[in-house]
């Protein structure tokens, strides 16, 4: 198990006070947050910067955190030392922000697990509704489909502790569902309470990232290559689309950058999407004489200055 | 390889199929009902019908109620703040469909 310095990861010293504590996270949390940043490690930093604020803003902890010495580095090999709690009371409760039960190792080791809130001490209660993220094909949203998927869920054994258990289950995938929404699967969340229902499971549908394809809401998007000859000339050339390979006309005098809108070729709905094809030019190689011949040859034929915008 | 047999889940598009009433949408983003009365005073949502009771909201509501609920609990955001990030990020969510349209970034 890796030492964690709570104080590096909100970037306080460890003089800080309660006030200069929450400050910094305030600030980070707002820089950080998954559903704010665009930073591909947004979510795993506002994780860590949640478990440190967790510990530094209790005064319980913090003291427990801080006895255990200022000569540990982030990084360094950590067990805890036997007894390191001997005299703290932790009032437990509430850890407040980042997900509850959800923290590392290091954070667990030290302060243990913890399940929050939840339906207790009553009878009968409904289970709570579960959130997962499925990846799904853009073929799938096209043809609709029925895929396995497999959910890890936190449960609480007979003990109180919490658990990550694996769950499969077949899911449909309707046609023309797009990225962002959700499916809903009834009674599929958390067990109830007593005589209380089961809770509901929602999935969120997100795309497997596509090396040809980008979806746009009902949308799609693919940028398709022409040698300069087909732009110029317009030409009939096999295009992919999600439902598989069309021939498009590419009209003569085609500028990269051109898009043909294809109607009714997106995502299916009503309306159904456009499939965008945008153009692009690819150069072919002159690696060899019969091709440095021909570009000779080109720019033999035209009088082209292709840089006449930048002259004042 | 034994093959489990497994029964299908049939699942409804939320956004398209479903509406939720208020104690739903409730269960559904782990609010507490006083804050999204807050959010619906603030327009952050925006459900049809008389009361509390008789409310249906569109099953585009479960995102911005989950994304209101977590950034009222992390960022300790108040119902004002977190209507005016909520359209913000629209805004952002726009502007960057827009990029992406002209083939620029994300």
């Amino acid at each position: 198990m890796k030492f964690k310095d709570y104080y590096e990861i909100l970037g306080v010293p460890r003089s800080a006070t309660q006030d200069d504590v929450k400050r910094a996270y305030r600030k980070l949390a707002r820089k950080f947050h998954p559903d704010v940043s665009k930073d591909p490690d947004a979510e795993a930093r506002f994780k860590e910067m949640g478990e440190a604020y967790a510990v530094l803003k209790d005064p319980e902890k913090r003291a427990a955190y801080d006895q255990m010495g200022s000569q540990w580095k982030t990084g360094q090999d950590f067990q805890p030392p036997p007894g390191w709690d001997a005299g703290f009371e932790f009032s437990g409760g509430d850890f407040g922000a980042g997900p509850g039960g959800d923290h590392s190792d290091f954070f667990e080791a030290l302060f243990g697990r913890h399940v929050g809130g939840g339906p207790r001490a009553q009878r009968h209660a409904q289970g709570q509704d579960h959130h997962a993220k499925v990846l799904i094909d853009l073929a799938d949203a096209y043809a609709g489909a029925q895929r396995g998927i497999s959910l890890r869920m936190p449960v609480l054994d007979a003990q109180g502790r919490v658990t990550m258990q694996e769950r499969a289950l077949e899911v449909n995938i309707p046609k023309g569902v797009r990225a962002g929404q959700h499916l809903r699967l009834a009674g599929q969340g958390g067990p109830g309470v007593g005589e209380g229902a089961a809770g509901d499971l929602y999935l969120e549908i997100a795309f497997k990232p596509d090396p040809r394809f980008r979806a746009d809401g009902r949308d799609v998007y693919l940028d398709l290559p022409l040698a300069p000859w087909e732009a110029a000339l317009g030409a009939v050339v096999a295009a992919p689309t999600p439902e598989g390979p069309v021939q498009l006309t590419i009209p003569p005098g085609s500028a990269a950058g051109r898009r043909l809108r294809l109607k009714g070729r997106g995502i299916p709905g009503s309306p159904a999407g456009y499939l965008y094809v945008v153009l692009t030019i690819a150069l072919p190689p002159a690696d060899n004489e019969a091709a440095q011949e021909a570009y000779r040859a080109m720019a033999k034929a035209f009088d082209f200055d292709p840089r006449t915008h930048l002259k004042g | 390889m034994n093959e489990t047999h497994m029964t299908l889940i049939r699942g409804l598009v939320v956004e398209e199929e479903v509406q939720l009433t208020l104690v739903e949408l409730c269960q559904a983003c782990s609010a507490e009902q006083e804050h999204v009365l807050a959010w619906v005073f603030e327009g952050v949502l925006e459900p049809v019908g008389e009361s509390p009771q008789d409310w249906r909201f569109s099953g585009d509501s479960l995102r911005r109620a989950r994304l209101a609920q977590r950034l009222s609990r992390d960022l300790e955001i108040n119902p004002p703040g977190v209507a005016l990030a909520l359209d913000l990020l629209d805004e952002i969510a726009a502007l960057r469909a827009r990029l992406q349209r002209v083939g620029i970034g994300y």
